[in-house]
C-alpha cells in the first residue's frame, strides 16, 4: 500500500487471493499490511506501557515525545496527525490506551520497527484526496480544547500551515494574516471544513468565486480583504463586484 | 316600356341621357369662377338629387323588376355613380374640388371664416357617393396636408413658445379639429385627424417640451402650475408613451429634491422642521396628482416609491419622525380639533409606511413616549392612543404591545397612589406629596438604574411607599429610577421672592442640600448626592449657567463645571413667572454617541429576530438552498426592517454552530433543519 496507494480492502483481497505471497499480490494487485488478527496483543500492551504516563492511564506529553524519538519523527511532523487519525484520538497531546492500541492494530503494527516502516505509507495517505479531507476535518476536533466548541485561532493557524504545506494552497499565508488582522476570534467547525472546500474549488485568482455561493461569512470577508489590499485584482471578479 | 320588354332600352337610354346631361352640368361647374365653384357644384348636386328622386319615382317599376333580375345598378345608385364618374371625377373638377376644399380648411385654420354649411354639403355629397370616394378623394389628402401643416406649425411654435403656451396652442388646435369634424366632416375622421395632431404637435416634441428650460415639466411642478400640468397630462395621455414620460421626469425630479432635502445639513438641525418639510412635499405632490393628474394610480405609485427611496437615504429618518410626533403630542396639537389631529397623525403614518427600518422608529418612539408619559407632558391622551391604534393596524400587535403596557402602567400607578394615600393618610399629612409611577421593566426602554442619595424627607417617604407596594405585590422587586423623576419645589429667595421650581430629581437633591448649607463645592455636592459625575455636571449647569433659570450662583462664573467650583443660592434670582421650569427631561435628537448606542441596540435586537425567522422557515421547509433562505428571511422581516444578507449569513452560521442546522454533505449550498 505504501508503494501503490490503494485501499486496504482491495489489498487485503489481493493478498488473500494470492495466498499471502507478496510477490504474487504485487504482480496482480497490491500488497497489504497484516490484518488485525496478526498483531500480537501482548506486544501492544508492552508498547503501551512503555509510553504510558506515570500517574494516569494515558499516554501524555512525555510519552509522546518518547514515541516520536523512537520512530524518528519530529513531534510537530504532520505524520503524527495522521497517526492520531488512525487512532481516532479525541484530542492532541494525549492518547488513551484504547486509542493507542486500536490505532496500531488498525495499522497492523505491534512494534516500533513496524511502526517506523509504516511512516511512508501514512505520509502517502495525505496525497489521497478523500483521506486528506477526512484527516483535515478530523484535525479540527483533535486540535481544539476539550469542552470548547471552537478552535483557538493560534492553534488553527498552526494546523493550517501544517496541512496546507502538504496540499498546497497559495492563499494560506494571506488567510492566516487576514485572520490575525481582522478576526482575532476562534474558528467554528463550519468555517474550518468550508475552508478546505474553498481552497479546493475556488482558484487562487478567485475568478470562479461566487458571492452567492453560501461560503461562510469569514471567507466572504477574506475575499474583500484580498481585494482591498490589492492582492487580487478587481477586474478578475467582475461578477462579484457587480453583485456587491 | 318595361312591361313591353323594352327595359334594356329604357335603362341604357337612361344611362345615356343622364350621362350627357351630367357632362353638361360638369361644364357649367367647371366654368364657375373662383369662389362660386363650390356653390355651383352644390347647387347642381341638389338639382341632381331632386331629379334623381323624381326619376326614381317614375322608373320605380323598372327599379323593382327589370333591374334586380338583370342585375343592373338601381336607379338611385346609378344616378350617384354617374354623377361621381362624370362630375366629380371629371379631370377638370376632381383636382379643383380637392384643392378648393383643402384651401378652405387652410383658411379656416389661419383664422378666416368660411362657409361651413357649404362645406358640410359638399363633404356630405362625397360621403353619399360612397365611403371610398370620401376617403380617396378627400380624406386621405386632407390628413396628409394636415400633417404637413401641423408639422410646420409645431416647429414654429416650439421655437418661440414656452411649454405652457405651446400646450395651450396644441390643445386649441386639437379642439378645433374635433369641432371641424363635428361641423362638416365624417365622424369617422375624428380619430384620424386627432391622431395627426397628436403625433405632429405632441408626440414629436414630447421630450423637448418636458425638458424645456424654465418652463418645462419640472418648473411646472415646482411652481404648482396645476392648469398647465393638467393640460399636459390630458394631451400626453393621448400619445403612446406620453404619460410614462411625464411620470419618469416627475419621479427623477422628486427623487432628486427629496435626496437634497434629506441630506441638507441645515434642515437636519431641526428634526421637526425636517419632517414638516417632508409632509409639505407630500402634500404638494398629492395635490398635483389630485388636481392635475386626475388621481392617476400609476403616478401615486411613482410618488410612493420616490418617497420610499429618499426617506431611507437618511438613517436618522425614523428618529426624526418620532421626534416630530413627540413635539406634536407634547404641545403642537394643543387646541387642535379632533379631526385635524387625526389628519396630522394619518399623514405621519404615511411617512412611517415609507420607512424601511421600522424597528428603529419603534425604539425611538418608545423612548420618547416614556419621557412624555413620565413628565406628564402629553397634550391629549386620546391622540396618543389613536396613534398607537394606527401603528397596531399597520404593524400588528407585537409592535404596540409594549407601548400599550406603558399606558397601563401609568394607569395602574395612579390607582396605586390612591391606595397608598388612602392607607397612610394620617401619617403623611405633613410630608411632601409623592407621586410614584411603577414601570414594568419589559415594557419601558431600558435605563441603567443609578440611585442617588435622596434628601431625608424623601427617602423616608419612598421607603414607606416601597413597603406598601411590596405588601400588596410580594415577589416583585422595585428599584428607584432617580434619573427619570421630577420634583416641584417651593423656594423663597433672598428678597422674599417666592417661586415654584419644577426640576428633575437630581436637581432636587442638589437644591435641597442648600437648606442646610450656604456654600457647597462641587466635590461636596457630589459626595452628598452620589449622582454620577456627567449627570451631575449637566444638572449643575442647568441650575447655575442658564439665563432666567439660574437659581444657583457659581464661582467662577464660567460655563463649565470644574471640580473646585463653589455654588451658592442665587439670592438675586428673578423670574417673570411664579412657576419656573428647570427640568431637563425633554426628548431631544440624540448626540452622536447616543445615536451609536441606539443603533447598536437595534442591531442586537435584530439578531434574534433573524434567527427566529430562519428557524421558522427551515422548520417548515426542512431543506433549503442558500439563496432561497436569504430571500425568504428578507421577505418575512420586511415589515420591520431590511435584513442584511451578510447578517443573515452570520446567523445561519451561528445556528449551524449550535446544531440547529447543518450543511448538506453533497451540496454545500443546501441547508438542512436538524430537529
Amino acid at each position: 500500500m505504501t508503494i501503490t496507494g490503494t485501499s486496504e480492502k482491495a489489498a487485503y483481497q489481493a493478498l488473500k487471493a494470492s495466498d499471502w505471497h507478496l510477490e504474487g499480490a504485487f504482480d496482480a494487485f497490491y500488497s497489504q499490511p497484516q490484518p488485525k488478527s496478526y498483531t500480537d496483543a501482548r506486544r501492544l500492551e508492552d508498547l503501551y506501557n512503555r509510553y504510558k504516563d506515570a500517574y494516569a492511564d494515558m499516554i501524555m506529553a512525555d510519552g509522546i515525545t518518547l514515541l516520536c524519538s523512537d520512530i524518528l519523527v519530529d513531534h510537530q511532523d504532520i505524520v503524527m496527525l495522521v497517526l492520531s487519525w488512525h487512532m481516532k484520538a479525541a484530542t492532541m497531546c494525549e492518547f488513551s490506551k484504547q486509542e493507542f492500541i486500536g490505532g496500531l492494530q488498525s495499522l497492523g503494527v505491534d512494534s516500533i520497527e513496524k511502526l517506523r516502516e509504516k511512516i511512508p505509507f501514512m505520509r502517502s495517505e495525505l496525497k489521497d484526496d478523500q483521506k486528506f479531507r477526512e484527516i483535515y476535518n478530523f484535525a479540527f476536533g483533535w486540535a481544539k480544547e476539550k469542552g470548547q466548541k471552537s478552535l483557538a485561532l493560534d492553534t488553527a493557524i498552526g494546523m493550517w500551515q501544517l496541512l496546507f504545506a502538504e496540499k498546497h494552497w497559495p492563499l494560506v499565508d494571506h488567510w492566516c494574516q487576514f485572520l490575525q488582522a481582522r478576526h482575532n476570534k476562534a474558528i467554528s467547525r463550519d468555517t474550518w471544513s468550508q475552508l478546505l472546500e474553498f481552497a479546493k474549488t475556488v482558484d487562487p485568482q478567485l475568478s470562479n468565486y461566487d458571492v452567492d455561493g453560501a461560503w461562510p461569512y469569514l471567507i466572504d470577508e477574506f475575499v474583500e480583504y484580498l481585494i482591498e489590499n490589492g492582492i487580487i485584482q478587481k477586474g478578475q471578479l467582475s461578477d462579484w463586484t457587480q453583485k456587491h | 316600356m318595361v312591361l313591353h320588354k323594352f327595359g334594356e332600352k329604357l335603362y341604357s337610354g337612361l344611362v345615356g341621357t343622364m350621362t350627357l346631361h351630367l357632362q353638361e352640368m360638369a361644364k357649367t361647374i367647371e366654368a364657375a369662377q373662383g369662389n362660386l365653384f363650390l356653390e355651383e357644384l352644390n347647387r347642381k348636386w341638389n338639382d341632381h338629387n331632386k331629379a334623381l328622386q323624381m326619376i326614381r319615382d317614375i322608373l320605380m317599376y323598372m327599379d323593382r323588376t327589370f333591374i334586380p333580375s338583370n342585375r343592373k345598378t338601381p336607379v338611385h345608385e346609378l344616378g350617384l355613380n354617374l354623377w361621381r364618374d362624370n362630375v366629380i371625377h371629371s379631370s377638370k373638377i376632381q383636382t379643383r374640388l380637392l384643392d378648393t376644399l383643402l384651401e378652405l380648411i387652410q383658411k379656416e385654420r389661419t383664422g378666416e371664416i368660411i362657409n361651413r354649411g357649404l362645406m358640410r354639403n359638399i363633404i356630405k355629397m362625397l360621403m353619399d357617393l360612397g365611403s371610398s370616394v370620401y376617403q380617396e378623394d378627400f380624406e386621405k389628402h386632407f390628413l396628409e396636408v394636415s400633417a404637413d401643416f401641423y408639422r410646420a406649425e409645431s416647429q414654429d411654435f416650439i421655437e418661440c413658445c414656452d411649454c405652457g403656451d405651446y400646450l395651450k396652442k396644441a390643445e386649441r388646435r386639437l379642439n378645433e379639429e374635433i369641432e371641424r369634424v363635428s361641423l362638416y366632416l365624417d365622424s369617422k375622421s375624428e380619430t384620424k385627424i386627432t391622431n395627426v395632431v397628436e403625433k405632429e404637435m405632441i408626440a414629436s416634441h414630447m421630450l423637448r417640451l418636458v425638458h424645456m428650460d424654465n418652463s418645462g415639466l419640472v418648473n411646472m411642478l415646482i411652481d404648482d402650475k396645476y392648469e398647465d400640468l393638467g393640460r399636459m397630462y390630458n394631451l400626453f395621455r393621448r400619445v403612446p408613451n406620453g404619460l410614462p414620460t411625464i411620470r419618469d421626469v416627475m419621479t427623477s425630479h422628486l427623487r432628486e429634491t427629496g435626496k437634497q432635502l434629506v441630506t441638507d445639513a441645515e434642515k437636519l438641525k431641526d428634526p421637526v422642521e425636517f419632517v414638516q418639510c417632508l409632509l409639505n412635499e407630500k402634500d404638494k405632490y398629492d395635490k398635483i396628482i389630485n388636481l392635475a393628474f386626475s388621481n392617476d394610480k400609476t403616478f401615486q405609485n411613482a410618488l410612493n416609491s420616490s418617497f420610499e427611496y429618499f426617506i431611507n437615504l437618511n438613517p436618522r429618518s425614523p428618529e426624526f419622525i418620532s421626534l416630530f410626533v413627540d413635539e406634536k403630542l407634547r404641545k403642537g396639537l394643543k387646541g387642535v380639533s379632533e379631526e385635524d389631529v387625526e389628519t396630522i397623525l394619518d399623514k405621519v403614518m404615511m411617512l412611517f409606511r415609507y420607512l424601511q427600518e421600522k424597528d428603529v422608529f419603534e425604539k425611538y418612539y418608545k423612548q420618547h413616549l416614556a419621557k412624555r408619559l413620565l413628565s406628564g407632558k402629553t397634550v391629549s391622551d386620546d391622540a396618543e392612543r389613536s396613534l398607537i391604534v394606527k401603528l397596531k393596524t399597520e404593524c400588528g400587535y407585537q409592535f404596540t404591545s409594549k407601548l400599550e403596557g406603558m399606558f397601563t402602567d401609568m394607569k395602574t400607578s395612579q390607582d396605586t397612589m390612591q391606595g397608598f394615600y388612602a392607607a397612610y393618610a394620617a401619617e403623611l399629612g405633613d410630608s411632601p406629596t409623592l407621586v410614584v409611577q411603577v414601570l414594568t421593566t419589559g415594557s419601558w426602554p431600558t435605563q441603567p438604574s443609578i440611585t442617588c442619595n435622596l434628601p431625608a424627607e424623601m427617602s423616608a417617604l419612598c421607603e414607606k411607599f416601597r413597603s406598601y407596594y411590596l405588601g400588596t405585590h410580594t415577589g416583585r422587586r422595585l428599584s428607584w429610577q432617580t434619573n427619570m423623576g421630577t420634583a416641584d419645589l417651593k423656594a423663597i429667595f433672598g428678597k422674599g421672592q417666592k417661586h415654584e421650581l419644577n426640576v428633575s430629581t437630581y436637581q432636587m437633591c442638589v437644591l435641597m442640600l442648600f437648606n442646610s448649607a450656604d456654600r457647597l463645592s462641587y466635590k461636596e455636592i457630589e459626595q452628598a448626592t452620589e449622582i454620577p459625575s456627567s449627570d451631575l455636571r449637566r444638572c449643575l449647569q442647568s441650575l447655575a449657567c442658564v439665563k432666567g433659570k439660574n437659581v444657583l450662583r457659581k464661582e467662577p462664573m464660567s460655563k463649565d463645571i470644574g471640580e473646585e467650583d463653589a455654588f451658592f443660592v442665587n439670592d438675586k434670582f428673578t423670574s417673570k413667572f411664579y412657576k419656573v421650569k428647570i427640568g431637563t427631561v425633554v426628548a431631544q435628537k440624540e448626540s452622536e454617541p447616543e445615536k451609536q448606542e441606539t443603533r447598536q441596540r437595534v442591531e442586537e435586537d435584530r439578531k434574534p429576530q433573524i434567527e427566529a425567522a430562519i428557524v421558522r422557515i427551515m422548520k417548515s421547509r426542512r431543506v433549503l438552498d442558500h439563496n432561497n433562505i436569504i430571500a425568504e428571511v428578507t421577505k418575512q422581516l420586511q415589515s420591520r426592517f431590511l435584513a442584511n444578507p451578510g447578517e443573515i449569513k452570520k446567523r445561519i452560521e451561528s445556528l449551524i454552530e449550535r446544531d440547529f442546522l447543518e450543511r448538506d454533505s453533497s451540496d454545500r449550498r443546501l441547508y438542512r433543519y436538524l430537529a
